[in-house]
């Protein structure tokens, strides 16, 4: 008998009066792992983390966190909670300091001083009022209030959206640690690359639909390379008989490869041959993406006409 | 603030009496306003010292500028929270709504006693100087009934915005309210059938029974309270059934 998962929703619906929602999503989150919850702007992402929270109430499904249904023991799971909303709305008028005190007495919670660990690893200003705060502090704030409770789960809805990227790099250290020290990560996002830097498992849901749930190593195995050839003297490259490979336009000698999937057929068929330069490009996963987004709505096309 | 403004507006109007009381023309002109605006505006005998208050303080500008006071602020506790979208932070905590609510709502309270507490102070010291002369007892009656009805139609705007979310709304019902109730209350004595339904009214509990000159009434009190207590719980089950800020 396994542990509960911390997060385990079974055909959750929620329609609202203005449409959207999300419609009978299934989606198990396992202690300890970082699940990334992928989809573009609209898709439901935030329709599904407000129903965690239970700022809103599914119209039907069930919704279980560690185990206990969410309606009921809802108090003392958000004990165990940290959450960053997506639209960040903060009190503008105190300082950082204020609202963390103020939110921990609510959690019965951290002394000061424990606080104050996490705003000094976050270089965080807690004393000016929140208002005169960069968009990246503000975030900060978030972050230190979501951290502050010691949650086993934390749900992070868009962490990074519109940070520069040092902050970016702050927070994907900090998802990092706190799946280290064995917190389950919840988050969601629209950028493919920051999924694939920080999480174990991607769910990708688009028009309220789950789509796919994949391990991000598969998908970085569909994933198509770019790749930049030259070979000595500038000698023309024969790609007959390596699969996945197709090129691209080439300047000046230089040869340029898309390859999708696995890199090893080509650096054998090179390595017959003098290179001279050679650059591999970071898989684009939105390519995959899109590819999947396009496959899911044929394959939901498909569904509703059975269903019919 | 509003407790200094309340201070401010006690000693102003209190200042005013000995004018009006060395005053005999007013005694005379009393008489020759017509029934329907004495009752309207609460115009008593302006040369005693209960009369003057009544007319002056209690009859309308008080209970006006602290109902405008809990109104306001009540319509926001809530409601404020979901426009301004700090909902989903503070009700991350592991905190109740029911939690969160009554304590919005004891802040209310509390601010609501302060800004009156400005006012009794005010009116004491105005008392005091002018040499008014006025029972403790009524005037502590006064000042408690003018408290209670704030909270009632503040509890109300509080209760409409938990329940709707929605703020403007929240104030607009209970100033309706609370216009509906003063008229009730201030007319009754004029229109039969608005003194049937005048217990309905909160005012009329508060200020229609002339708790200056009666003193305490535990009875009408009581409705107050309990009418407070009802919309709260109101109020309550709704925002504990409903979706937040969507």
């Amino acid at each position: 008998m396994s542990a509960p998962l911390p997060v385990c929703l079974e055909a959750v619906t929620k329609h609202y009066r203005q449409g959207r929602g999300i419609e009978g999503v299934d989606l198990g989150v396992r202690e300890g792992e970082v699940f990334a919850f992928l989809g573009p702007n609209g898709a439901g992402k935030t329709t599904t983390i407000r129903i965690l929270l239970d700022l809103i109430r599914p119209d039907s499904g069930s919704v279980r966190l560690f185990g206990l249904e969410l309606r009921g023991h809802s108090v003392e799971l958000r004990r165990r909670i940290g959450y960053l909303p997506g639209d960040l709305a903060l009190y503008e008028d105190l300082s950082a300091k204020e609202m963390l005190t103020h939110f921990a007495h609510l959690r019965g919670g951290p002394p000061w001083g424990a606080i104050a660990a996490l705003t000094e690893a976050f270089e965080l200003e807690v004393d000016k009022p929140i208002k005169a705060l960069s968009k990246g502090n503000r975030q900060k704030v978030g972050l230190v209030q979501a951290m502050m409770g010691d949650p086993a789960l934390l749900i992070l809805d868009e962490p990074t959206s519109g940070l520069d990227p040092v902050v970016q790099g702050q927070v994907h250290r900090l998802i990092r640690s706190a799946s280290a020290e064995g917190r389950t990560v919840f988050l969601s996002s629209h950028i493919l690359s920051e999924v694939s830097q920080v999480a174990d498992r991607v769910g990708i849901i688009q028009d309220g639909r789950m789509i796919d749930v994949r391990r991000v190593r598969e998908l970085r195995g569909e994933a198509i390379h770019y790749v930049d050839v030259r070979l000595v003297g500038g000698h023309p490259f024969n790609l007959t008989g390596v699969p996945g490979v197709s090129s691209l336009p080439s300047e000046n000698g230089l040869v340029r490869l898309a390859v999708k999937g696995d890199l090893n057929p080509l650096i054998g068929a090179l390595a017959r041959d003098q290179v001279e330069e050679l650059a591999v490009r970071e898989p684009d996963l939105e390519d995959v993406f899109f590819d999947l987004i396009s496959g899911g709505s044929a394959a939901t096309e498909r569904d509703s006409r059975a269903d019919s | 603030m509003w407790a200094v403004g309340m201070f401010t507006l006690a000693l102003v109007m209190t200042g005013l009496y000995p004018t009006i009381r060395g005053n005999p023309q007013l005694a005379k002109l009393h008489d020759t306003y017509p029934e329907a605006l004495r009752s309207l505006f609460g115009i008593t005998d302006l040369t005693t010292g209960i009369g003057y208050l009544r007319a002056e303080v209690f009859s309308l500008v008080a209970p006006l500028l602290l109902i405008v006071l809990a109104v306001l602020w009540g319509g926001d506790l809530i409601a404020g929270e979901e426009d301004r979208g700090t909902v989903d932070i503070l009700m991350a905590n592991p905190i109740s709504r029911s939690r969160v609510l009554l304590e919005k709502w004891a802040a209310l309270v509390v601010g609501v006693v302060i800004a009156a507490g400005g006012l009794a102070i005010g009116l004491v010291i105005g008392i005091l100087t002018t040499g008014m002369h006025l029972g403790m007892a009524g005037l502590s009656a006064a000042l408690l009934a003018t408290a209670l009805l704030s909270i009632v139609f503040g509890t109300v705007s509080l209760t409409v915005g938990a329940a709707t979310g929605n703020r403007a709304l929240a104030r607009g019902s209970a100033v309706a309210l609370a216009v509906i109730a003063y008229l009730i209350s201030a007319l009754a004595d004029m229109v039969d059938w608005l003194k049937e339904i005048r217990p309905l009214s909160p005012w009329y509990h508060a200020l229609g029974v002339d708790p200056l000159a009666s003193g305490f009434s535990l009875v009408h009190f009581a409705v107050l309270i309990g009418v407070t207590g009802a919309v709260g719980l109101l109020g309550v089950v709704a925002f504990d059934r409903r979706d937040l800020a969507v």
